[in-house]
Order: structure tokens, then sequence, then C-alpha cells
């Protein structure tokens, strides 16, 4: 590299630090907003809080839905289980699980920085920049500050992979172990982990057929004690409510949809990615990276077509996309990629020349693909000066914008209107009596009620053919909820048709860009 | 025996791959055939895993001219 070279990368390189770094800074502030916001921010968390108070009281949230408080969980239980001591010391609260998302998010950066560090012929600047560029997704960014289970899991995958990476090729049992154990983990906060499970399997078995089967086997039991324990401290409801209810209507527009934008905004490292997992096939061994990547982008991909999915489903890939990008960069800046015969043309010191103009380009360019940032108050003049204008309610912008289904409609800013309307709905919960069907638990928790249904698990369990509900409807009946409270209709329709019958709509509260409908009892209806 | 030689080679990946692609293709489409009374035909999850079994049948045989090296 001649000094000349030398300067110039150095300086893109500082820039596109400084555009991923800025990226950091939005997705930090966004995270101080939401642990600051008592009531839910994204659909459902409220429930997950409640699943954590629920464990600290060291009882299980897999229960039978025809009995009153009708509530159950659909999700593994480690999530919850990390959060239940804040639940046992500070009660039912979001700060907590919000934090330990993302400073998992934080976790699954760092441990993409060592891997492309370590692996990559430790080059200080591409590994921070692949760290930098796994929380500069759009993806990322929406989920990693919530009350939500997912990031963890990728956290725990993450730390999985890249431990697994080094450990099976050196036979390094304790290594090899730990990997596994984290793959455990990340099944147990989330289902979904199974792909990165099957990923993990497979390449040990690539590498060494005998030792990977012993390890299977024995990953295998692990895994199915935790199972069958599970199912049998549940009376069996564990299988019904998170095995049994987890299968959901595959939309294939939601899933092409959501293919197209994750490349759309990820394609400046994808298709450096996805040229060293075709290099790697073809002319050298595949990595546990690769084939992770491969499957993760696949079957997850496919996967975030499923009703209630969405676009977390591509975090895994953008982790692993992260790390191959970073790999390929840094063999091309070392030297280290040697071609086969028939692309022996191009000189390894072209490759290396080309590599130093172009790789900083490439972070430049994802970072402003991912972008998003709010256009108001102290970034109003850093939003002029891009040329940004708003394009999620008026004070936020979102490269990837709200158009395709399945992509979370949220990272904007909370302000003081969002809580005061929070409060306002507590308030008319507790001008009431009598428990409340809310589809938001944040709200009743508030008002120290009780939390009453998970309508997402009725509906799965309805569709399931796994709910009949006479007790519910029967209460509904007898109009025994002082308010019901709708956000988004995803009680079944039995539910819905006798809240419809006994219940009348006379107030809209909107919050965090979504309208909450307030229902009372036809008889007691003032109007 | 080094972590080299124990591992699988790039023509036995291959072989596998287009095995295991090919035999999930032709199960896919038995879906249809043995449930003949079935309406709507090929779904749209069933299409995208025919795309798939079949992507993976050709990178097989794409592999198995690579020989002995390793996978």
């Amino acid at each position: 590299m001649t000094r000349l070279a030398g300067r110039l990368y150095g300086a893109l390189i500082i820039a596109a630090a400084a555009a991923l770094s800025f990226s950091l800074l939005v997705y930090v502030l966004y995270a101080i907003n939401l642990l600051g916001f008592p009531y839910d921010y994204d659909q459902g968390e409220g429930f997950e809080v409640h699943d954590s108070v629920l464990f600290s009281r060291l009882q299980l949230p897999y229960r039978d839905t025809e009995a009153y408080p009708f509530y159950a969980s659909n999700y593994p239980p480690l999530f919850h289980l990390m959060a239940a001591p804040f639940a046992r010391l500070f009660g039912p609260a979001y700060w907590y699980g919000r934090l330990l998302g993302f400073l998992g998010s934080l976790a699954a950066a760092a441990a993409i920085a060592a891997a492309v560090y370590q692996e990559g012929g430790r080059r200080k600047s591409i590994a921070a920049l692949s760290g930098l560029a796994f929380l500069s997704s759009n993806f990322v960014y929406h989920i990693g500050p919530l009350f939500r289970q997912h990031m963890m899991m990728v956290t725990f995958e993450v730390l999985a992979i890249v431990v697994l990476s080094r450990a099976f090729p050196q036979r390094d049992r304790r290594g090899i172990a730990l990997a596994l154990l984290l793959l455990i983990c990340a099944g147990y906060t989330k289902q979904l982990a199974a792909i990165s499970a099957l990923a993990a399997i497979a390449w040990m078995l690539l590498r060494g057929p005998r030792r990977a089967l012993r390890w299977t086997v024995a990953f295998g039991l692990a895994g199915g004690a935790i199972f069958a324990a599970l199912d049998l401290a549940s009376g069996g409801q564990w299988w019904v409510q998170a095995i049994v209810a987890n299968v959901n209507d595959f939309h294939r527009d939601q899933a092409v949809g959501l293919f197209v934008l994750w490349f759309k905004l990820h394609g400046f490292l994808l298709i450096p990615a996805c040229l060293l997992l075709v290099y790697e096939t073809y002319c050298d061994r595949l990595s546990v990276y690769s084939l992770w990547f491969a499957a993760a982008a696949l079957l997850g991909g496919i996967a975030s077509g499923a009703w209630g999915a969405g676009d977390s489903y591509f975090i895994t890939s953008v982790a692993a996309l992260c790390i191959l990008s970073g790999l390929l960069f840094s063999r091309v800046l070392g030297g280290d990629l040697p071609l086969p015969r028939r692309l022996q043309f191009l000189r390894r010191s072209s490759l290396c020349a080309a590599g130093i103009a172009l790789i900083p380009l490439l972070y430049l360019g994802y970072a402003r693909a991912t972008l998003k940032m709010p256009t108001d108050g102290h970034f109003s003049s850093i939003a002029r000066a891009l040329g940004l204008e708003a394009n999620i309610r008026g004070n936020f912008y979102d490269s990837a914008s709200f158009l395709v289904g399945g992509y979370a409609r949220i990272g904007y800013f909370l302000n003081d209107d969002d809580r005061r309307a929070g409060e306002q709905i507590v308030a008319l919960i507790n001008e009431t009596e009598g428990p409340v069907l809310s589809e938001e638990a944040g709200f009743t928790m508030a008002a120290g009620r009780d939390v009453v249904t998970n309508p997402t698990q009725l509906r799965n369990l309805d569709l399931a053919g796994r709910f009949a509900g006479d007790q519910l409807i029967a209460m509904i009946e007898a109009q025994e909820f002082g308010l019901v409270i709708f956000r988004a209709l995803f009680y079944p329709p039995t539910v819905l048709e006798a809240i419809d019958r006994f219940y009348r709509h006379r107030k809209t509260i909107h919050m965090n860009g979504f309208d909450y409908l307030i229902l009372y009892p036809r008889a007691t209806d003032a109007d | 025996m080094s972590e080299h030689d124990e591992g699988i080679s790039k023509r036995q990946l291959g072989i596998a791959l287009a095995i295991v692609g090919a035999v999930g293709f032709l199960a896919i489409l038995s879906i249809d055939l043995v449930d003949a009374g079935r309406p709507g035909g090929i779904g749209p999850a069933q299409s995208l895993a025919l795309l798939l079994t079949a992507a993976l049948s050709l990178i097989g045989l794409s592999l198995i001219p690579l020989g002995d090296a390793p996978a």
C-alpha cells in the first residue's frame, strides 16, 4: 500500500466508522427513550413482562386457557427467567427486559467484531465496522431494546457459533460443550434457534462426522430432557402452548417482500458475504459462518412469511453476513485469498488495491442504506444537511419506510403525549371494577389488575382447534369485565362476536402510533 | 488422524446434497399425488420448498467434480 493509498484508505475507514457510529448513537438514544416508557411499545411486550412476573413467583406461564384468567405464553422460558429476578425486585416493569435486550444486542455485536478480528487476521478497523454494521441494521434497531426474547436468542446464537468455529476444529471439548450449551440457551429463549442448531450440527458433520454424531446425541439428550421436564411440570401445557399453538398461516407475499427489503437494506454487505460463501463452497473449506448464513437466510427468511413473524426473523442472517463480509474484507486486504487457477489473472495485489478503495465505500453505502433517525429537535439540522424528510409520524426517517408487510412499524421515539395517553387508559381502568380484558397487558398491570388472556395465543389455539372459550365467553356475556381494550382485534372470532354483542365502543385513545379502542358494557353505557 | 483427514470431501457432500434435494423434491411433489382430492394444487410454501430442493440438488451436482477436496 503506497502512502497516498494508505491515507485515502484511512480517511474512508474513518468516514465509514463515523457514519456507523452515528447510527449507534441513534440506537442508544432510542433505547434510552424506550427504557423510560412504562407501557407496551411493540404489541405483546406486556405479556412477556407478565411471563417474567409469573416466573418470579415460581409459576409457569404454560397454562390451561379454558379457565380464568385464560392466559398462556407460547414462548420458551429462558429470557423471562433472566428477567424474573428483576421482576421480583422491582415488580412488573418494562425497563429491565428492554435493557437486557439492548445489552444482548451489544454483546452480539462485540462477538461479531471479536470473530472477525480473530479469524480475519486481526484487523481492528474491519472488526469494529462489522460489529457496528450489525447494530446499524434496521431489523436489529427495531427489536433490540424491546422486552422481547428475540434479540437474546440472537445473542446466544452468535456466541454459540463464534465459540464453535474455533472449538470444533481444535477439538476443544470445553469449547464445544459451551457452544452447544449456548445453542440450547438460544433454543429455550425462542424456538427459531432450531435453524442455527441445524446449521451447527451440519457443519460439525462436515468437519468430523464421528465426533459430530457423539456431540449431537449429547446435545439432543440435554435439550430433550429440558423439554420433557417442562412438559411434565406444566401438565402437558408446554407442548400445547409452545409447540402446537406455534404453527401459523404462511403468507408468500410477506416473505417475498421481506426478502426484497432485506436485500435493499443489507445488499452492500450481503453480496460480499455471498461471494465468500460461494468461494468457500468451491475453492476452500466451508466455515460454520457460511452454513449458518445460508440456513438462517433461507429458512429464517421463509419463516418470516408466517402470520405474526416479520423482519426480526432475518436478524440471525444479518449477524452472519456481518461476520462473513468482515472476514472476506480482511482476507482481501491481507492478500489471504488464494484464487483458483482460472481466476489467477486477478493478481493478489490488484485485489488488495481494489479492496482498499472499495471496502470503506461498501460500509459507507451500508450506513446510508440502513439510515434511520429523528428529523426534529437536535437532529433537524443533520436531517436537513443529509436531505432527509420525515416519512414516519412526521418526525422520523426510516430508510425501510413502513410499506412492506411484516416490517415492524416501530422505531420512532416516544413523547409525553404517548405517556399521557397510557396514563389516560390506566385511569379509565381505575374507574371500573372487576377484571379488564385488554389486548395489552401493560395497562392492567399498571392498574394492579389481573392480566386476563393473551389474544394472539387464543387466536393461535383457536386456529389449531385447541380453544373452546366457553368460560371466557360466558364472562363476556355476563359483562363481568369492567372494560375491554382493543388494539389489533387478535381475539378468536367467537370471542370478538361476544364482545360485539355485549360491549360498546365509546372511546378511542391514540398511543405510540396506534388506536386503542375502549369498550364498555352495553347495559351500563350512558349513551 | 488429522482434522483435515476426518472431514467429508466435496464429492461426498455433493452426492449427499444431490440425493437429499432430489428425494425432497419428489416428496414435496408426492404430497399432491397422494392427496389427489386436495383442492388448490401446489401451495405457496410448497412451491418455495420445491425451488429450494431443486437448487440443493443442482449445487450438489456441481460439487461432485471437485473430488476429494475437503468440504
